[in-house]
């Protein structure tokens, strides 16, 4: 008798738990459903709907899809887009490198939550204003040509180039890339360090030999947001590199922009999401497999 | 004159305020076994790092074979330590992590892997070569970190306290195979422990650190039988320490009064102290006797038993006295059956006067 009690006690227990649970849960699952999922259903929806008279008509035509596909504008806008994220990628992983291994071999602990501190202090004012205070920098009148000219050197033109995309994509991302490539490096055991000394290895060697292999999983993480953020990036390309030739971001807004196009920005955009999750997909694979060689 | 393989000539090691070590010297010779020894906290690996240049000395100078070492980096210095935490490469398996070594030495390959497999049979676990480190026990790993650093070819290993994380009877295990390895290849060992059982089982000499002071070097008879103090004597255990002020004193013994009574030791080496001094002398428990009847010459203190502990046919007696101090008397189980201690109301524990070790007043 007592035991049966106990039992149904214990399973009303259980269940009053797992409403408990799914209580706490629902927020999120209402959240990711409304603002992510949703739209993203309505998206790829969308990329098969027409236009007529300017006006968006549900529909399921295959025609955007071949129409955005067979272009080589589109292509090039493609090719273009990742060589830009690709190389403002490694050229930031390689910047932030040195100044990751500084703060967390060489700094102290205070120093360190400093620096951290104020790497984050960049994505308190707005990305656009960080970008537009380059024109300053990089004007062929702007402050290094102005240095440069001392030199004899120059003017060099900076702005509306591939150069000042880049630039501006490392506005975004490399406080960020430094954090974490910090952090991964802080959590590696000094003691293999200092193995890999005992044993021989040149402190420069350590890097490649010690400090990567075991930093790998969180550099490849700081890598793969690096990339996602600067593939999906529209304020460098446009105010920093011209708009010409398009990067995909705003390949988006030049094609809704001309005959309300909204249909085929949404295959870019598809297009756009595929890619970014098989680079995350990947990313996240390479960083977690279990051995390198 | 051969300089000796290693020498700590005053050596100061200080982090920011805080005196670490604090003017060690020592030195080692070739082929030796030495034990550094003592409490956690009292700069034995501190000394073992300044040794493979993994930390600077503040002050003093450590020599290697005469040349002094202040400012050879780690890498450049053949000392391979055997890490507390093992620091075995995760991303490498067990041969790879052996090979570590010779590669930054730039064997080629073929040698390397030859050499690393050889040694990796040595120590038995020839069969774990391809796998990875995690998926290996604590003693293969063990195994694993010597191999590593074994296979260079060392004149000295660096050890410190390798056989902390594993359990007792695998330490028991791996105390044979270090003490025959160190036979076999005649180098050096420089083994950290905090553990008394390990140091006196293998070193042919032991360091005894407190505080980031030497408090005694010698072999583990002399360290055990003739402690130069109070430290190394309480440290050590199983001793019994009797403090007193000195009452008469020649050149060669000295009587100390206390609260135990009146006691008349051999001075050994020390100076003749003076009349009033605080001074002491330790009883080992095993040199000590028991009896029920008072012993009609010597010295002995009437005691009362307070509790047994068996370890295989040794038997600790845990023994107060009047004044309330505890002392403790170590002897064989079947002797121990002879006597009738139960019905005893008071306990005599003696020793004869050659085995009382004086040791000052510190
Ligand atoms: N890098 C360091 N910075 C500051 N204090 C340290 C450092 N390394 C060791 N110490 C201190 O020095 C003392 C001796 O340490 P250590 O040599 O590791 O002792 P142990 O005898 O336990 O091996 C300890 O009190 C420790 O806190
Ligand atoms: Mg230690």
């Amino acid at each position: 008798m007592s035991e049966a009690t106990s039992t149904t006690a214990a399973s009303s227990a259980a269940r009053q738990s797992s409403v408990f649970k799914l209580t706490f849960r629902l927020p999120i699952i209402i959240w990711q459903s409304l603002f992510f999922i949703g739209p993203l259903c309505f998206m790829v929806a969308m990329s098969f709907f027409i236009v007529r008279n300017y006006r968006m008509q549900e529909d399921f035509v295959m025609k955007n899809w071949l129409k955005m596909l067979g272009r080589d504008y589109f292509w090039d806008s493609y090719v273009l887009t990742w060589g830009l994220a690709g190389i403002g990628t490694v050229v930031t992983m390689l910047v932030a490198f040195p100044a990751a291994y500084t703060l967390a071999f060489k700094a102290s602990e205070a120093v360190r939550r400093w620096a951290i501190f104020m790497l984050i202090i960049p994505f308190f004012t707005s990305y656009l204003v960080r970008i537009f205070s380059w024109y300053v920098i990089l004007a062929e009148s702007g402050v290094i040509n102005a240095g440069l000219s001392y030199l004899g050197l120059g003017p060099f033109v900076m702005l509306n180039t591939k150069f000042g995309t880049v630039v501006g994509y490392m506005t975004l991302t490399l406080p960020l890339v430094i954090i974490l490539q910090t952090f991964a490096l802080a959590n590696i055991d000094r003691s293999l360090v200092e193995a890999a000394f005992n044993l021989g290895c040149r402190p420069f060697r350590t890097i490649y030999r010690v400090i990567l292999p075991m930093a790998r999983t969180g550099l490849i993480i700081a890598a793969v947001f690096c990339f996602i953020l600067s593939f999906g990036d529209f304020v460098s390309p446009y105010y920093l590199g011209g708009s010409k030739p398009p990067t995909l971001p705003i390949l988006i807004v030049d094609t809704v922009k001309s005959g309300q196009q909204w249909p085929r920005a949404a295959v870019v955009a598809v297009v756009m999401m595929v890619t970014l999750f098989v680079v995350a997909f990947a990313g996240i694979m390479a960083a977690y497999r279990r051995r390198v060689g | 004159m051969v300089a000796p393989l290693v020498e700590f000539r005053s050596v100061v090691k200080r982090f920011d305020d805080f005196v670490a070590v604090e003017r060690v010297n020592f030195t080692i010779e070739a082929g030796e076994f030495v034990a550094i020894m003592g409490p956690s906290g009292c700069g034995k690996t501190t000394t073992l790092r300044m040794l493979a240049g993994l930390e600077a000395p503040s002050e003093g100078e450590v020599l290697m074979e005469g040349r002094v070492m202040n400012d050879v980096p780690a890498h450049e210095r053949d000392t391979p330590l055997v890490w507390q935490s093992l620091a075995l490469f995760p991303f490498l398996n067990a041969r790879e992590n052996v090979e570590f070594g010779l590669q930054m030495r730039g064997v080629a390959a073929a040698e390397r892997r030859r050499r690393a497999l050889e040694w990796l049979d040595r120590m038995e676990i020839a069969e774990f070569a391809e796998r990875d480190i995690a998926s290996l026990s604590g003693g293969q790993k063990q195994r694993v970190a010597l191999a590593r650093s074994l296979v260079i070819e060392p004149r000295i290993l660096l050890l410190d306290e390798p056989l902390s994380a594993l359990d007792a009877n695998l330490v028991i295990r791996m105390q044979s195979v270090l003490t025959k390895l160190q036979r076999e290849l005649g180098i050096t060992f420089v083994y950290v422990t905090h553990s008394q059982s390990e140091a006196f089982a293998m070193a042919d000499r032991v360091v005894i650190m407190s505080r980031g002071h030497i408090a005694q070097i010698g072999s583990p008879k002399d360290i055990y039988r003739a402690p130069a103090n109070r430290f190394v004597a309480e440290f050590v255990g199983r001793n019994n320490i009797i403090t007193g002020t000195v009452g008469k004193a020649t050149a060669k013994t000295v009587t100390i009064d206390g609260s135990l009574g009146s006691f008349t030791v051999d001075l050994g080496q020390h100076e003749k102290p003076r009349q009033g001094d605080t001074a002491r002398f330790v009883v080992a428990a095993d040199l000590a006797q028991i009896s029920t009847a008072k012993p009609r010459r010597g010295n002995a203190i009437a005691c009362s038993l307070i509790s047994e502990e068996f370890i295989g046919s040794v038997v600790t007696l845990f023994l107060e006295a009047e004044d309330g101090s505890e002392l403790k008397v170590q002897l064989q189980e079947r002797e121990l059956s002879k006597m009738d201690l139960k019905q005893a109301a008071t306990i005599y524990l003696s020793w004869a006067a050659d085995q009382a070790h004086y040791i000052g007043a510190d």
